[in-house]
């Protein structure tokens, strides 16, 4: 057992100690997490990230549903602590089917957002990640193709991989743990975080990563933890501009946010996973209007998250809400892949090159 | 028709042929026929209220003897007939009264009595005989002793329906075991099938009764219904009748048989709550009614009073010129001082003024003078010329309006909108005051309804010939005015002997003894079962978790008044399935009959009975659950809707009162019903929470690799318990106990904590003292523990001693105790 895997250890079963401490005291079992919600994240200053306020949520044994969840705690700590004493590892969703093993029914989850939720609750008390607990999540299949030459270890060694040479048309697959890569050379001038597949495929067919000197990382959706933290990871040790290129809808800035800021489910990692200095590349709502872009009407919950976001503090800057103000506005909505409607080749001549040119990336 | 006529006129004899035929029918042949009025239309229902009339009976009689009832009914099978026994242990029946009593329709002394009692018009027991003769052509077996009678009476005895009169076909004496009582033996076709209200009645009535023994044995069961107090109701007194409940015939021949002379003393003694004052105001009223008001005019302006001066002086004669122009101003000044004035209290003045200057002058002012005098001034009032009526009762179209016409015209004027014109009521004052100026009676006496008319004629007129709308509401304001400043007369009743000959005089008191207001009658002429023998009566004959019931204060319907009282029992052994059971009672009778046409079902589903608590499909009807709702409407007079009283007539006072009673009782449930529920839910969560934390604590511990930690107190603070804990710190050979009480909810509790120890305790605290009872100590505190905080309860004792505490007045959902 390493030194980290004994202090993960030692953090959950005082975890433990706190609960057995509060009985013995006469107190009701409680544990008290920071509220997961958007009214409860602010700027870290130095960081310039994104983290929890002061609010907090008590979880307590007053009620019968949050003595069920202190039961749970108590059993996934448990769990945890034999995991990490054996050096073994698990999933998220095997922990989820794992309790069904529990000699008690009470401890058993009921669906896998409980024991996920759960799992963030003891990250965030005990100040433990989850990949030091040995929880992963599964495989997002995340990628990455661009010139960039790394060091993987692996459980069969340490390997070394060029992330254009070496790989397919599929790309690097981010591990899920991406600390254990080191980067060993790199030509990239930035980094490209894109989140549909097809409009991957369509830059990397068009040779953009070669004729740009592009990392292409394919966010598939929501990222990651992972490949957020690859990302940032890129950004700090190789000193590579990121840029984030999404559909020119709410969702879409979300996952921007996400990478640049942190996401409010995680924002106790913010420091760890954050790239602040990310930058949006695009679609942009001003692009639509720009390049008379095909486009779908906003429906009400677009426009309801629209809203929801300019009360967002991740996204009140002048940027953002001039650009969500003005999609409110237009009312309209547009896929990356409605650049197709200029050609094929209209995405990676034209429109990259004259946003990373605004930018002053190239 | 024509035919008809013409045969008439050729056989005169045909009517006479008719009324040969018409013969008077006798009640008992009446009830022969019309079996169904009594409740005995088939025989299953014709046992139950036989029953019934029998039971209620025996109950009456035994109260009002002030003995216990004690009743044994037994129902006998033989073939397609039924002997039907009831015995009772009341004071017995002499051998005058008794065949009457059985065997005469309408013979009682209940129902002259304005007092509360089962039976009423003594219909209910010969009817009951006289169905079992026509059923069975058996007589009634009846046996009676009276208390002390060395031997019982026995009879055998039909109702001869013909006279409505006892037929005794056996007479003689003979031996009974009973001290007193009487017995009756009814052999009458009929059959069990409605069994179940029989039962219904039978345990409805010890319910109600719960003073009452009662034995019931059938063919094949035998059912006894214990006596729950010894308490006899309250004795009731009979009251004399409230002059709102009496009619015209019953006034008509209570006059004929008072013996006061003057209504005033007729009114006092026959009435309840009539005293002299009241008397008085009915009085007022009857004279309102019988005699009229007299109108009173607004006497002449103190500058026009020379008018009433002048003509006094001119019409007395022979006084002394002093005397005359005193007597003349005298009157004068006493009449322009008044806002009003009606002839009567003119003659008053009149009179007192000629007394005073008679006096003064050392003269009579005889009858005569009076009366010129007093025409004189009348004349003056009403503006005539008192010379001769005729020229004044013709006035001259031209002419300055009369006074009359003045007066009338404020009156109205101030009475009707002020949108009408002032020429209308002015044509209007005009015709209304010749009414007045018509009158015979120069006293201007008019009754309430004569105004009436004399102002819809007026009006009438008005509406015709200056074509304008006069309507009700004007009509009524201004008979409102006019009546309001006409005045009472001073006139004598006349004597209760001509009011009892006068079919009119009698209505006019009639109605005025209903317009006065008259205070509610006493109560002491009805038995309440009281709330707290309901809830008796109902847990001893229902098992359910929980009893509640109310008593309202008395009210009145038509003169007699009532009382009325609810009860619930809930849960238990009650069926939860179908709607709740409604026990209905009247003077603690049971209704079996006729559910739906009954006042009190009515009420019960019209209340919300979600809001209580009880289930209630679509909101209105009867509710569902394990529920019993029971309602006694107690009064001298019942309305039923029918002669064999099973249904309370829909009298709005009534309803109104039954469901004030149902609700005060309901609340009681509800708060017991939401009690239970947050009780059930505190309970639900101490179970999962019981299972839960020690769960905890063991998973916990064994994580932490210690001892599994103590968890009541954190339960205790989870549940809002109150939590008793014991903490013993020895000290040498002896102990210090502490009993600490926390109390984690955020109410006060008040506990009673008995601690029971082995061995004598020392230095108790709070006051409290050890009672020994072998061998053992016995320490009670009663300490009062405020919300969110605690109490230690100390004492010294030997450390081998053991303990044990009872911890009381904390439910037991709330409560923990560790010692």
């Amino acid at each position: 057992m390493s030194a980290d895997t004994d202090d993960a250890r030692a953090q959950l079963i005082d975890l433990a100690s706190q609960f057995y401490d509060q009985f013995q005291l006469g107190e009701i079992p409680h544990m008290e997490v920071p509220t997961r919600s958007k009214t409860n994240i602010e700027l870290d200053e130095e960081a310039n990230v994104w983290v929890y306020g002061d609010r907090t949520s008590k979880r307590s044994a007053n009620s019968v549903r949050g003595a069920r969840k202190l039961l749970k705690a108590v059993y996934t700590i448990e769990f945890l602590s034999n995991q990490l004493e054996q050096d073994r590892s698990s999933t998220l969703r095997e922990l989820y089917y794992l309790s069904e093993s529990w000699d008690n029914k009470e401890a058993h989850f009921n669906d896998q957002d409980e024991s996920n939720q759960l799992i963030e609750d003891l990250e965030i008390v005990s100040e433990v990640t989850r990949e030091d607990f040995h929880m992963r999540p599964e495989e997002s299949g995340a990628t990455i193709m661009g010139p960039l030459h790394l060091r993987e270890q692996t459980r069969r060694g340490d390997r070394e991989i060029h992330c254009q040479e070496d790989v397919g048309e599929g790309g690097y697959q981010i591990p899920n743990n991406p600390d254990t890569i080191e980067f060993l050379e790199s030509d990239a001038e930035f980094v490209l975080c894109v989140e549909t597949g097809g409009m991957r495929d369509r830059l990397v067919e068009n040779g953009f990563d070669d004729d740009y000197g592009a990392l292409v990382v394919h966010l598939k959706g929501q990222p990651a933890r992972a490949t957020r933290r690859i990302t940032k990871r890129l950004h700090d040790e190789l000193d590579l501009p990121v840029t984030v290129f999404t559909d020119a809808d709410p969702w879409s800035y979300r996952i921007f946010g996400s990478v640049a800021y942190g996401s409010i489910k995680s924002a106790h990692l913010s420091e760890y996973l954050a790239t602040p200095q990310a930058e949006f590349i695009g679609i942009q709502p001003a692009d639509i209007v720009e390049y008379d872009l095909p486009t779908d009407p906003l429906t009400d919950s677009d426009i309801n998250a629209l809203e929801n976001e300019l009360t967002d503090p991740r996204f009140q800057t002048d940027y953002w809400e001039e650009q969500i103000e003005l999609q409110l506005e237009i009312d309209k909505k547009a896929e990356q892949q409605a650049l197709a409607a200029r050609g094929l080749d209209f995405v990676t001549d034209e429109y990259l090159p004259t946003r990373l040119e605004e930018m002053g990336i190239c | 028709m024509t035919s008809l006529q013409s045969t008439l006129g050729d056989e005169p004899g045909i009517a006479e042929e008719l009324a040969d035929n018409q013969r008077a029918i006798s009640i008992a042949e009446f009830f022969e026929k019309n079996k169904h009025m009594l409740g005995f239309d088939s025989g299953a229902r014709g046992l139950v209220t036989a029953v019934k009339e029998a039971v209620d009976n025996a109950l009456d009689a035994a109260e009002e003897a002030g003995i216990l009832p004690d009743i044994y009914v037994e129902i006998q099978e033989a073939d397609d007939y039924y002997t039907l026994i009831v015995e009772d242990n009341g004071p017995g029946l002499t051998k005058q009264s008794l065949p009457k009593v059985f065997g005469k329709l309408l013979y009682g002394s209940r129902f002259h009595a304005r007092e509360q009692s089962r039976g009423q018009q003594g219909i209910g027991i010969s009817a009951a005989v006289l169905y079992a003769q026509l059923t069975s052509g058996k007589p009634a077996k009846i046996t009676s002793r009276t208390q002390g009678a060395s031997q019982a009476e026995y009879f055998e005895l039909i109702v001869d329906t013909d006279e409505n009169e006892p037929e005794i076909s056996v007479e003689e004496t003979t031996n009974w075991d009973r001290p007193h009582g009487t017995r009756i033996e009814l052999e009458m076709e009929a059959n069990m099938r409605a069994r179940g209200q029989l039962h219904d009645y039978i345990k409805h009535t010890a319910v109600v009764n719960p003073h009452a023994r009662l034995e019931l044995r059938e063919p094949k069961a035998h059912f006894k219904f214990e006596r729950a107090t010894d308490q006899l109701p309250a004795e009731t007194e009979e009251i004399r009748p409230h002059p709102h409940g009496v009619e015209l015939g019953t006034v008509i021949k209570m006059l004929a048989a008072t013996d006061s002379h003057s209504v005033s003393g007729f009114l006092q003694e026959e009435f309840t709550r009539v005293g002299k004052k009241t008397a008085n105001s009915i009085i007022d009223e009857f004279r309102d009614r019988h005699y009229g008001r007299e109108m009173a005019w607004s006497p002449p302006a103190s500058h026009e009073s020379g008018n009433i001066a002048a003509a006094v002086e001119n019409a007395t004669a022979n006084k002394g010129a002093k005397a005359t122009t005193d007597f003349a101003e005298g009157i004068a000044e006493t009449v322009s001082n008044r806002d009003r004035i009606a002839y009567h209290q003119l003659e008053t003045i009149v009179g007192n003024v000629a007394d005073t200057v008679g006096d003064d002058y050392d003269t009579t002012f005889g009858s005569t003078v009076r009366e010129k005098a007093l025409e004189a001034a009348w004349n003056a009032v009403l503006g005539v010329d008192g010379e001769g009526e005729d020229e004044a009762a013709v006035p001259e179209p031209d002419a300055e309006d009369s006074r009359l016409v003045t007066d009338l015209y404020r009156l109205s004027d101030d009475a009707t909108s002020t949108r009408k014109d002032d020429e209308i009521i002015h044509a209007f004052a005009v015709r209304l005051a010749g009414t007045f100026e018509d009158l015979e009676d120069r006293r201007h006496r008019l009754t309430q309804k004569e105004l009436e008319k004399a102002i819809d004629r007026a009006a009438d007129l008005t509406e015709e010939y200056d074509d304008v709308a006069f309507g009700e509401t004007a009509r009524e304001n201004v008979l409102e005015s006019v009546w309001s400043v006409m005045v009472t007369v001073p006139d004598d009743p006349p004597l209760v002997r001509e009011l009892a000959d006068s079919r009119d005089g009698s209505s006019d008191l009639v109605e005025g003894m209903r317009a006065t207001n008259i205070m509610a009658p006493p109560t002491r002429c009805l038995s309440p079962i009281t709330d707290e023998l309901i809830e008796a009566g109902l847990k001893k004959e229902f098992d359910a978790d929980f009893y509640a019931a109310a008593t309202r204060d008395a009210g009145v319907s038509g003169g007699d008044p009532f009382v009325v009282e609810a009860g619930i029992a809930y849960g238990g052994d009650l069926p939860a399935e179908g709607s709740v059971d409604v026990l209905r009672f009247a003077n603690r009778v049971p209704l079996v009959y006729q559910r739906g046409a009954c006042a009190t079902t009515d009420v019960v589903k019209g209340i919300g009975w979600r809001n209580y608590g009880l289930e209630q499909p679509g909101g209105s009807g009867l509710p569902n659950g394990p529920a019993v709702i029971m309602i006694h409407v107690a009064s001298t007079n019942v309305p039923f809707t029918s002669e064999s009283k099973d249904a309370v007539a829909n009298v709005p006072e009534i309803e109104d009162e039954i469901e004030l009673a149902i609700r005060e009782a309901a609340r009681e449930l509800k708060r017991y019903l939401n009690k239970r529920r947050s009780m059930q839910k505190r309970r639900k969560k101490q179970n999962v929470l019981g299972k839960i934390l020690p769960e905890m604590a063991e998973k916990v511990a064994e994580v932490v690799g210690e001892d599994e930690p103590e968890i009541d107190d954190a339960i205790a603070r989870i549940m809002n318990n109150v939590l008793v804990e014991r903490r013993v710190t020895e000290n040498g050979d002896t102990a210090h106990v502490n009993l600490v009480v926390e109390n984690h909810s955020s109410t006060g509790e008040q506990l009673e904590i008995t601690d029971i120890v082995t061995a004598e305790p020392s230095n108790l605290s709070d006051g409290a003292s050890a009672v020994e009872m072998d061998g053992e100590w016995f320490i009670s505190w009663n300490p009062d523990v405020p919300g969110g905080e605690e109490a230690t309860l100390e004492y010294d004792v030997d450390q081998e001693a053991t303990f044990d505490a009872d911890v009381k007045g904390v439910d037991s959902e709330k409560l923990t105790v560790s010692s």
